[in-house]
């Protein structure tokens, strides 16, 4: 199977070639044979592919050490789980998987548009079929091959067992995490190929992003999930207490969810006025090369290897020219078309929707901007310089929260004024009532002793965020009520099933308050450590006012001989009391596996409410040697109490914002009643108002 | 043995399978379907929305009523033009279907029969009750 699964790679390298060429020839030449084959060769890419990364999990799964991408990532006491899952554990297998989901979405759109949108199909084939031939190429070409041999001095052998899978990724979120992004990252290649169809094609209206919006919030959808998923096992996994580091790593992924927003939001400027055209293009061409872009970054080793530079260039150098000769050849297809892409409407009035979108446009390429410097400043640096030097969260903190703010700022200033020309009078009538909302939550909060600044501001614009949100939710309601002759209820589910883009966006704007909410929050986490000895109690005191109690009862050690990779287990058990009052107990671990002389691993505990997250951190334990024997003189610990406040809002949020896409993403019945029965939609919308 | 003879069916399999339509001659249709909104529907769409966009800004209270009449008064003869373009283009080419139809006679009566101004003669959409145009009450009363 593993064997077939190479060979399968390899055959995919022509199939990719074949569907690229046929795929333009076609489109130029209008065959409609040769069009058919190329998207023919795209679902023979997926089989391809799908057999091929079979034969890495087969692989995986027979404990085949000879192959070298097995016995780095595996060995033979692993769970089954994570062999299963072995496929995206490394660089080599996870660029075979991002090019498998790739292939996969690509199937899916050549089968959806088999019987439609037939004159972007050629060039769509095109262009996903180049991409997939960059990474089939990337992957027998660039040393990262999955199926190559271990070699020991130019002989093959084969290692008696592999070295394991890092401890760290043994997590359930980071089996989850990665796919996730990878769909996001993989998903946005439709998009971009439907631009360059357009481009190709010249029908440059906004036909191509009604065609891709719902893959666009597909995209954006897992990208913004998986970038959560990365926070959450950051914060349950790496055993510190945070969830965001600014690390090279997770600014990739952020870089592209960040164009991606921008996309999100300017295309409804293209959709309504027919502006911005050149700029969407432009947006959706940069965040494809940012999702290739991170893909490089994460999985070429680049970073990994910032120490030891030179270890595999090749990659670096393959990703680097595909990226250019994809801005090149865009740019210039742009640049050609540039007469086709004039804006049908100016805005009219710097008082509009319209000019808060571009604002926001302008405040998220900024963001992505900032993030990009600070990412690749020390690659920059060493360029320059030859030294290295870092930029750390200070720099990425004191550049983005600013923007940030003001991107929530926003959020609640968009929904209230109008589409191309709002009037003072009104804006000031509207946002009086949120206005006030925001400045009397900021002085109740400086009341009950909130005295962090950037807290106070950010807390007082999600109230006011909320409250514009909130009544428009109320309003539209109200409205339509009254133009319907519908009840309240009835009413609130038609306002949002009527129009699911704009309700089911301002439920993702509320997601987006939760999640500022609980970034605020971190302003006022709490971190103290303590020596103690079995039956110590101590006590911490929450910025809320209330303090918890907490006992140590004791050590308990188990040895686990190897058995799914541990050595042993310490487990520091924890009562905790809020107040005088029991809440029961909490453990925290330290833990040593067998890995490659990995220090031990810590496993957390967290008590999360509404308020705040209690995280139990067993920092040390006194004399680790004697713990292991059970020597009772030596179960002495260093216990990190934190208390990181409003936590859960993060994750609250991220459903939000789930829930909000998946209500935007939902077919429309709203279009197909309408084609159907004329009346029923077009004639309320266009009644006057009483 | 086994191996050998997998990758040579697999191979032949996707080698006849690209080849296939090329040289039998099976073409895949390039052109664009009857369904897809034409350029000038689109433009009736957009025209449509923004309208409909007008009457929620209102409604909402983003829009105070001299910048809303004024604002409909000029979508609304763009919805009027596009929807004539839209006409025109279908006469010359194909036929729409009879519920197209249906709905664009909808729409025409309910942008232009409602009321008529005394006072000046523009034709105000259904339901209003002042002149877009001149501003002067309509006392008509509305026919649903």
């Amino acid at each position: 199977m593993t064997l077939l699964g190479e060979f399968a790679l390899w055959i995919a390298l022509p199939v990719t070639a074949w569907g690229m060429v046929l795929g333009y020839a076609g489109g130029r030449t209008q065959r409609g044979d040769l069009v058919l084959s190329a998207e023919r060769s795209i679902y023979a890419t997926f089989g391809l592919l799908a057999i091929a990364s079979a034969g890495v999990t087969a692989a995986f799964l027979g404990d085949r050490f000879e192959y070298w991408y097995v016995s780095n990532y595996s060995n033979a006491n692993l769970e089954f789980f994570y062999k299963v899952t072995g496929l995206w554990a490394g660089q080599r297998g996870s660029l075979l998987f991002w090019a498998l989901l790739l292939a996969f979405f690509a199937v899916i759109c050549a089968f959806t548009n088999r019987n439609k949108n037939r004159e972007f199909m050629p060039y769509v084939a095109g262009v996903l079929q180049t991409i997939l031939f960059f990474f089939v190429v990337v992957l027998l070409f660039a040393e990262v091959n999955p199926f190559e041999r271990v070699e020991l001095n130019g002989v093959a052998f084969t290692p008696a067992d592999g070295r394991g899978l890092n401890p760290q990724l043994q997590s359930y979120w980071m089996t989850i995490h990665p796919p996730t992004l990878y769909l996001g990252f993989t998903s946005f290649s439709i998009p971009f190929a439907f631009a360059i169809a357009a481009l190709l094609n010249g029908r440059l209206d906004a036909r191509w992003i009604q065609l891709t919006r719902r893959w666009i919030l597909t995209s954006w959808l897992f990208l913004s999930v998986g970038i959560v998923m990365g926070m959450r096992w950051a914060y349950e996994e790496l055993g510190w207490g945070g969830y965001w580091f600014w690390d090279p790593v997770e600014n990739a992924s952020l870089l592209p969810w960040l164009t991606a927003t921008a996309f999100l939001h300017s295309i409804q400027i293209q959709e309504n006025r027919g502006m911005l055209k050149v700029w969407n293009m432009s947006l959706v061409l940069l965040t494809f090369l940012l999702t290739v872009f991170a893909t490089f970054l994460t999985r070429s080793g680049l970073i990994e290897s910032v120490h030891s530079f030179a270890t595999n260039l090749t990659i670096a150098y393959i990703f680097l020219g595909f990226m250019g000769a994809v801005l090149a050849i865009s740019t210039l297809l742009i640049v050609h078309r540039l007469p086709q892409l004039r804006s049908d409407n100016q805005i009219e009035s710097f008082l509009s929707r319209e000019s808060a979108f571009l604002f926001n446009n302008l405040m998220l390429l900024g963001a992505a901007f900032t993030v990009m410097w600070g990412t690749m400043f020390p690659l920059i640096s060493e360029g320059v310089t030859g030294q290295q030097i870092s930029v750390g969260p200070p720099f990425f903190n004191r550049v983005n929260l600013p923007i940030g703010l003001i991107l929530l700022a926003l959020v609640g200033i968009g929904p209230v004024i109008a589409w191309r020309r709002a009037t003072k009078k009104n804006l000031q009538k509207n946002f009086m009532f949120p206005v006030a909302v925001m400045l009397g939550t900021g002085t109740l909060l400086w009341v009950l002793g909130a005295r962090h600044e950037l807290a106070l501001v950010t807390w007082s614009l999600c109230a006011f965020v909320l409250t514009v949100i909130l009544t428009e939710f109320y309003k539209g309601t109200k409205a339509r009520a009254r133009i319907e002759g519908e009840g309240y209820a009835l009413a609130f589910v038609h306002l949002i099933t009527r129009n699911r883009r704009r309700w089911g966006g301002y439920i993702v704007h509320i997601g987006f308050v939760s999640l500022c909410l609980a970034f605020a929050g971190a302003a006022y986490n709490t971190d103290s450590r303590f020596n103690l000895q079995p039956g110590e109690e101590v006590e911490v005191t929450s910025p809320y006012g209330h303090s918890y109690q907490l006992r140590y009862e004791g050590l308990s050690v188990s040895i686990g001989r190897g058995q799914r990779n541990l050595i042993w287990q310490a487990i520091a058990t924890v009562s905790v009391a809020r107040d005088g009052e029991s809440l029961g107990i909490l453990t925290t671990e330290k833990r040593q596996y067998v890995n490659r002389g990995t220090q031990p691993m810590t496993e957390v505990a967290i008590r999360s409410n509404l308020q705040e997250d209690l995280y139990l951190i067993l920092a040390a334990l006194d004399d680790t040697e004697a713990a292991l024997t059970n020597d009772p003189e030596a179960q002495g610990i260093d216990l990190q109490i934190l208390i990181k406040p409003l936590v859960i809002w993060i994750w609250i949020g991220c459903l939000l914002l789930t829930l909000g896409t998946i209500i935007a993403l939902w077919p429309n019945v709203d279009r197909k009643r309408r084609d159907a029965e004329p009346s029923a939609d077009v004639e309320p919308a266009l009644a006057g108002a009483d | 043995m086994t191996l050998y003879l997998g990758v040579a069916l697999v191979t032949a399999a996707v080698v006849l399978f690209l080849i296939h339509p090329v040289i039998q001659g099976i073409h895949a249709s390039l052109d664009r379907e009857d369904d897809e909104l034409t350029e000038t529907e689109a433009r009736k769409r957009v025209a449509l929305l923004a309208l409909r966009d007008v009457e929620y800004d209102f409604l909402a209270g983003k829009l105070d009523e001299d910048d809303y009449r004024t604002m409909k008064a000029k979508l609304t003869a763009e919805a009027l033009a596009a929807l004539a373009a839209d006409e025109e283009a279908k006469e010359t080419g194909a036929m729409g279907s009879a519920e197209l139809e249906a709905e664009i006679a909808a729409i025409r009566r309910g942008l232009q029969g409602a009321v008529r101004c005394a006072a000046c003669d523009f034709s105000n959409p259904a339901g209003s009750k002042f002149c877009s145009a001149c501003g002067q009450p309509l006392l008509e009363t509305v026919v649903s």
